[in-house]
């Protein structure tokens, strides 16, 4: 079901797209991560106005002060905040169903990387169980890897004629870097900064890029094109949704702390 | 609040799903590779290169001694005439070990990809075929000679003669390369990318197979093609020569037999599966192994003689040694299993954890 629905739709995509530009592998990744963003953008749009709705619900006085009156009574919180979702109209998960459904078409989009990529005989041969009857094999396979001076099937490293035997990650600093602006751009103000959360999210800030640089590292070098490729076009999307704060980047800029309404 | 938190456990959920796609541990890279003297078979497979008595099966020693998830080994071990084992391995290491004990003799660490193939010897040199592009020829101290770089990966065990080695590579070409020096004498483009090994006739005619469907007759000396012959489906394994004809499978699980000297189709079935390993040619039989795990065994004129079948997929070569006749299945019950040349199992081994 999900090879059947997902996995090899979305590889044969991809690869459609890698003939299409000529039998560039990076070339294709990109556009085809441009494409399943601009798909899942509606849910996207969906996700980010019900964060808005939920943030600015959070701001309000009401909801300020069901969290003082109730503090020690969680069960009452809990119905309070129920009551007051539904009296404004708000779904606590409208922000994150969206997300729920994108995330099948990630992790495909991801699997069908990987499977076109083909660096071993098993990938190579659920490659070929995958592919649909209009691709004639002897012209795909080998799929052409290599991507300006990067062989997509293998972690890249960029070696530099003055710096000889060193190889600088230079994929995986630009994913984290990438990762990082894209982290601060998109992240709204926290309408209660200094509580629990707001740490959480100034530590994602900080360990998701670096954890996704790690990725890019250690794995296949297709894989960091695709995310970075996936950040800027998140960027891009959040920017033509006006949705970028780009105070954020300033450095010693604060979040604007919200008062209550 | 809750919310954000949702969406770090959502965050680090699709991580460890990435994460746990991108390793190797989950489904193996490969299947196994299997090699003998007739009293030891070396299996290959995962995370150990195993020694196994071929009269009962016990494992007499196992490479590394603990399983480390960054060396997994799948290509087929190479004995060498003064005695080491050569074996490359996922990590990008070429060892050289002791066939008696599993002890390292030395490493070549030069590759910058996987050893997919087995490699080969030939006039005291040793000549490692590497995904990452290269053939290495190597003396037999481990020490680097010449490297040849291709225009794709290559996959399989290289075959030598007296003076030059011949190997095929995913970029569709079959090479011929000068042993000494590594100066190409020819390349020929087929239909498709070569992923097994070739195979050389006593009369230095080179047989291929393609991705592409097609049985090639190439002459050793020049490179040029005598005839081509294409089957119903793609060839992921060389075929393999016998009584002055050919014997090779295909991944519709076709079982064709072809003149060796024409190319002409003598016969053909279709037991039960694909056929992705070379077949294993005895006197009086040849041996195929299918996907659906059957072992299945045909007599000169393409009658089955018997079948037997296995627990696991059959993707390797079956490998004689001695009088057994030793698969290697995927997802099987056993790692190694040995039947007699009527097809009966005689025992299983299996690694103890």
């Amino acid at each position: 079901m999900w090879e059947t629905f997902i996995v090899t739709p979305l590889t044969n995509v991809l690869l459609w797209i890698y003939q299409l530009v000529g039998g560039n592998f990076g070339l294709a990744i990109i556009i085809f991560t441009i494409l399943i963003r601009l798909i899942t953008h509606p849910l996207m749009a969906q996700q980010i106005k019900s964060s808005q709705g939920m943030q600015e619900m959070q701001k309000s006085k009401k909801w300020q002060d069901i969290q003082k009156k109730y503090k020690g009574d969680k069960e009452k919180l809990a119905q309070e905040q129920m009551a007051l979702y539904k009296e404004l109209g708000v779904s606590p998960f409208g922000a994150c169903l969206p997300t729920l459904i994108q995330l099948p078409i990630i992790f495909g989009l991801y699997q069908s990387i990987m499977r076109a990529l083909a660096a071993s005989p098993m990938q190579l041969l659920s490659l070929t169980r995958s592919l649909y009857s209009f691709f004639h094999i002897s012209d795909l396979i080998p799929l052409n890897s290599h991507f300006l001076w990067m062989n997509l099937g293998q972690p890249e490293k960029l070696f530099l004629p003055f710096l000889p035997g060193v190889g600088i990650p230079l994929l995986a600093i630009v994913v984290a870097i990438s990762s990082y602006f894209q982290q601060k751009l998109i992240t709204p103000p926290s309408a209660t900064p200094g509580d629990q959360g707001a740490a959480m999210s100034k530590m994602m800030a900080v360990y998701m890029p670096l954890l996704m640089g790690y990725f890019a590292m250690t794995f296949a070098s297709g894989l960091a094109i695709y995310f970075i490729a996936g950040n800027l076009v998140g960027i891009a999307q959040y920017a033509m949704l006006g949705k970028l704060d780009w105070k954020n980047l300033l450095p010693g800029s604060k979040k604007a702390e919200v008062k209550p309404k | 609040m809750k919310t954000k938190f949702l969406y770090l456990a959502l965050g680090l959920l699709v991580l460890a799903f990435m994460l746990s796609g991108c390793g190797t541990g989950m489904t193996p890279s490969s299947w196994a590779g299997v090699t003998t003297d007739g009293d030891t078979a070396y299996v290959a497979l995962a995370t150990h290169v195993y020694a196994v008595q071929v009269s009962n099966g016990v494992e007499r020693w196992r490479f590394p001694e603990k399983p480390d998830a960054k060396k997994t080994f799948f290509a087929a071990p190479t004995l060498t005439p003064d005695g080491q084992l050569i074996v490359g391995g996922y990590d990008r290491i070429l060892y050289s070990l002791s066939p008696s004990d599993g002890s390292i003799n030395w490493t070549f660490e030069g590759s910058k990809d996987h050893w997919i193939g087995g490699a080969v010897v030939g006039n005291d040199m040793i000549f490692a075929p590497s995904a990452d592009y290269n053939l290495y020829a190597l003396n037999m101290k481990g020490e680097l000679q010449w490297t040849f770089t291709a225009e794709q990966a290559l996959w399989a065990q290289p075959v030598v003669d007296d003076t030059r080695v011949y190997f095929g590579s995913l970029d569709h070409y079959v090479y011929a390369l000068d042993m000494k020096t590594g100066k190409p004498a020819w390349s020929t483009e087929l239909d498709g990318a070569i992923l097994g090994s070739l195979n050389l006739g006593a009369d230095g005619i080179l047989y291929a197979g393609t991705l592409g469907g097609s049985v090639y007759s190439l002459e050793s000396s020049t490179g040029k093609i005598n005839w081509q012959h294409s089957l119903s489906s793609w060839i992921w394994s060389g075929p393999v020569l016998g009584d002055g004809n050919l014997y090779v499978g295909d991944q519709l699980g076709m079982i064709v037999s072809l003149q060796a000297d024409s190319g002409k189709e003598n016969w053909s079935i279709q037991p039960d599966g694909p056929v992705l390993g070379s077949p294993l040619v005895l006197p009086n039989e040849v041996i195929f192994g299918t996907e659906s795990g059957s072992l299945v065994a045909v007599d000169g004129d393409g009658k089955t003689t018997w079948s037997q079948a296995i627990t696991g997929k059959l993707y390797s070569t079956p490998v004689l040694a001695g009088d057994f006749i030793l698969v290697a299945p995927v997802e099987g019950d056993g790692t190694l299993i040995a039947l007699d040349q009527n097809g009966t199992q005689q025992w299983v081994y299996t690694p103890v954890k």
